[in-house]
């Protein structure tokens, strides 16, 4: 379970999916429509936390409890209205997180100047997944296998926390291949709060409060977070 | 005794690969226009004529060195022989008809006769000798014979047989063929008007005009008016001749003006279709291309990262009329037509070339229906299709389709890791993208000889600056996450790798070495 909160505006078949695991995996997560049809077929899936708003109002997006760090999600099928509920949301809750899927790059520009953090262009990433099955099929499969919940296998972010045995320790002087698992990068913060891949070759130091990122199979994972807080 | 001789002959040809191979090769060279290799050969052929044009022509008025009359007499008359030959050869098969007429005889219980295939071979042949690219060919080797010098009127056909090598010329052909009954019907008129006038003009003029002394003179000039050329060698004198003139004058440039209008309305109807032609037989010259049917947004994504890439390897095929002019003005390669009929995939060299197929359009329906289509034709052919649900995915599958792609699946995903997992999604993100920072890439043994039987742990991954993620064991496929660093690799293996481009670079180049097949 994630500690986040999430607020997804729109509610469709596409989305189906993206519900589901986000309602599960998440602390908070709140459904908001701006029609009858979606809000009623949300309730009958089984989502109890759904709200039924004009959101192009100021007024009604302004009654949402959103905090700080929050994500808002904007999945809206109607690609105009996606946009100018980003930039609302942008404006009404400027230190919340705005995600928003983009079908073009036009769109994908414009998200970003309405304020978005994180923007997904469902055709690029199409794009780029055709062409990698193209030239790097092994690749791509583990790629998809890392993507894919229900899969032993996966991408994990750990956080160094107090006390942990590796915290002063050097990148190179620790063998994760003993673990089972592979480094793949982490967010060092005596450098900066960027991700760092680790064949950047820069020398690295584990610390309390680093986020690192390893893959590997489910199990391992759980023992190696196991072992770091040791 | 021969009988029997010329069935095991028959048959020793039949089960003969050898045999079989050298005529295929032959039949490729010579009709095959998917071939890759036959360009070569047409580029030959065709040199060779215009060299042989060229000593025919100068030698009229000049005299030649020895070695260039000993150039086109044998070496280019051998050789155009020799492809007169050829061509007879590969025409049909002698030797199957026979094995096919001595199998169904033992079947039958019934004679064999020898003459029965024989016969139908022969007629096949004889069809081919008096086809009409058979007689321009037959009638381009004569100008060699130097002793007869009339012959060397024959060096006209070395310029037809040129047709036989240039496509522009046939096309040219084709387009005046669609309008074969407009064109005739012309040709009967002008014959009509021209034989009436020249008919009028001799009766009016014979006793008059002292340059008209028989019909043909008469014919003559009322073809030259009719045409609007009026040399003026015959003019008329008489009132009763001129109206004939100003009569034939005026239908002649109506005439002329119907015969342009109808090859250029031809025209205009062929030349979308004579363009597209073009491109698929351009596009089938490569070894290897790709075919991506719809031209919607993701198909644009594609193309604006990844056509450079492929180099003019692609094409892209589309019913909507608009859209494929905008792909043709963003400077794709495309044509107007429905990828999920037979002929429209057909048209592609589906024997030789590998081809990728990408079933992109919008509608999930015609995605399955394209990969039915592609799978059918061919089954070497990649089909990488389109799908909007799991459900039609599975359908994409049953298809035959080698990959699907779910953009709602992918773009799902991707947002879900963004959420929960924000420092992962980065990572995911590069990776995928391709960035700079980070790639994952994949080392074919295959194309990197010089790493097969080395350990790992050679590898220095670290030195590298790289990190070994998995192996894919080249003849099981099966793949080892986190491999340990005792194994040894082994040809065809597939070797994950994750690091920035540049080292993986470097890596690659370190042990690139190909296997030729």
């Amino acid at each position: 379970m994630f500690r986040q909160n999430a607020f997804m505006f729109g509610y469709s078949q596409k989305r189906l999916f993206l519900a589901q695991e986000l309602g599960c995996q998440l602390m908070g997560f709140t459904i908001i429509v701006n029609d009858k049809e979606s809000y009623n077929k949300a309730l009958k899936d089984g989502y109890s936390n759904v709200h039924f708003l004009d959101i192009t109002e100021d007024t009604a997006l302004e009654q949402l409890t959103v905090k700080d760090n929050d994500y808002l999600i904007c999945v809206m099928d109607d690609h105009y209205l996606n946009v100018f509920l980003t930039l609302s949301l942008h404006a009404l809750f400027p230190k919340a997180i705005v995600v928003a899927l983009s079908d073009s790059p036009h769109t994908t520009q414009k998200l970003k100047m309405a304020g978005a953090s994180k923007i997904i262009d469902l055709y690029q990433v199409s794009a780029n997944r055709i062409h990698n099955i193209l030239h790097k099929p092994v690749a791509t499969k583990l790629v998809e296998r890392l993507l894919t919940s229900d899969e032993d296998f996966s991408f994990k972010e750990m956080l160094i926390p107090k006390g942990s045995s590796l915290d002063g320790v050097m990148v190179d002087d620790f063998d994760f291949t003993w673990h089972g698992v592979i480094l793949v990068g982490m967010i060092d913060k005596r450098l900066s709060n960027q991700f760092i891949f680790i064949t950047s070759g820069l020398e690295n130091r584990f610390d309390v409060g680093d986020t690192i990122v390893c893959i590997g199979y489910n199990a391992d994972l759980e023992k190696f977070e196991n072992y770091i807080k040791l | 005794m021969f009988k029997n001789s010329v069935i095991k002959f028959a048959f020793f040809l039949n089960g003969s690969d050898s045999y079989k191979q050298i005529k295929e090769i032959a039949s490729n060279f010579l009709q095959n226009q998917d071939y890759y290799y036959k360009k070569y050969f047409d580029i030959f052929m065709i040199s060779l004529i215009i060299v042989s044009i060229t000593i025919l022509v100068y030698e009229v008025k000049h005299s030649v060195p020895e070695w260039m009359d000993f150039f086109d007499i044998y070496i280019v008359t051998i050789i155009f022989t020799l492809e007169y030959l050829a061509r007879l050869w590969v025409y049909n098969d002698w030797h199957s008809l026979v094995v096919k007429e001595y199998g169904e005889s033992q079947f039958l219980n019934r004679k064999f006769s020898l003459w029965k295939p024989s016969k139908i071979a022969l007629q096949g042949k004889v069809e081919y000798l008096f086809s009409p690219t058979a007689i321009i060919d037959l009638l381009a080797i004569l100008p060699a014979y130097r002793p007869l010098r009339v012959l060397r009127i024959f060096v006209l056909f070395r310029v037809f047989k040129l047709l036989r090598y240039t496509k522009s010329i046939n096309q040219f052909l084709s387009v005046l063929s669609s309008k074969k009954f407009e064109l005739f019907t012309l040709l009967f008129l002008l014959l009509f008007i021209t034989i009436t006038a020249g008919i009028a003009i001799y009766v009016f003029e014979e006793q008059q005009n002292k340059d008209i002394n028989s019909l043909f003179d008469a014919l003559y000039w009322a073809l030259i008016t009719i045409s609007t050329v009026g040399y003026g060698d015959i003019s008329p004198v008489t009132p009763q001749g001129r109206v004939v003139s100003m009569v034939i004058i005026v239908t002649g440039i109506a005439m002329i003006s119907f015969v342009t209008s109808v090859i250029v309305s031809a025209f205009s109807e062929k030349l979308t279709e004579l363009k597209e032609n073009r491109i698929i037989e351009e596009i089938n010259k490569n070894e290897e291309f790709m075919i991506i049917c719809g031209y919607g947004q993701m198909t644009r994504m594609f193309l604006k990262h990844y056509s450079t890439e492929y180099n003019r390897r692609y094409i892209v095929i589309e019913n909507d009329k608009e859209k494929v002019e905008e792909a043709i003005k963003e400077g794709y390669r495309a044509i107007h037509d429905d990828a999920s009929k037979h002929d429209v995939i057909a048209k592609f060299n589906t024997d030789y070339a590998k081809i990728t197929l990408l079933a992109l359009t919008g509608s999930d329906i015609a995605n399955i229906y394209i990969t039915l289509n592609a799978k059918a034709l061919s089954s070497k052919i990649r089909v990488i299709t389109r799908a909007s649900t799991d459900k039609l995915a599975k359908k994409c599958k049953l298809a035959g389709a080698d990959s699907v792609v779910m953009p709602t699946q992918i773009a799902n995903r991707m947002l879900f890791s963004a959420i929960t997992q924000p420092v992962m999604y980065k990572a995911i993100y590069a990776i995928l993208t391709g960035q700079h920072l980070a790639q994952l890439d994949e080392v074919n043994l295959t194309y990197h000889r010089k790493l097969v039987g080395k350990k790992l742990d050679e590898l220095n991954f670290k030195e590298n600056k790289l990190l070994c993620i998995g192996l894919q064991i080249g003849i099981s496929g099966e793949f080892i996450f986190n491999p340990p660093m005792r194994l040894h690799l082994e040809e065809e293996d597939i070797l994950l790798i994750m690091g920035r481009k540049v080292s993986i670079e470097h890596f690659k180049m370190s042990y690139a070495e190909i296997r030729y097949v």
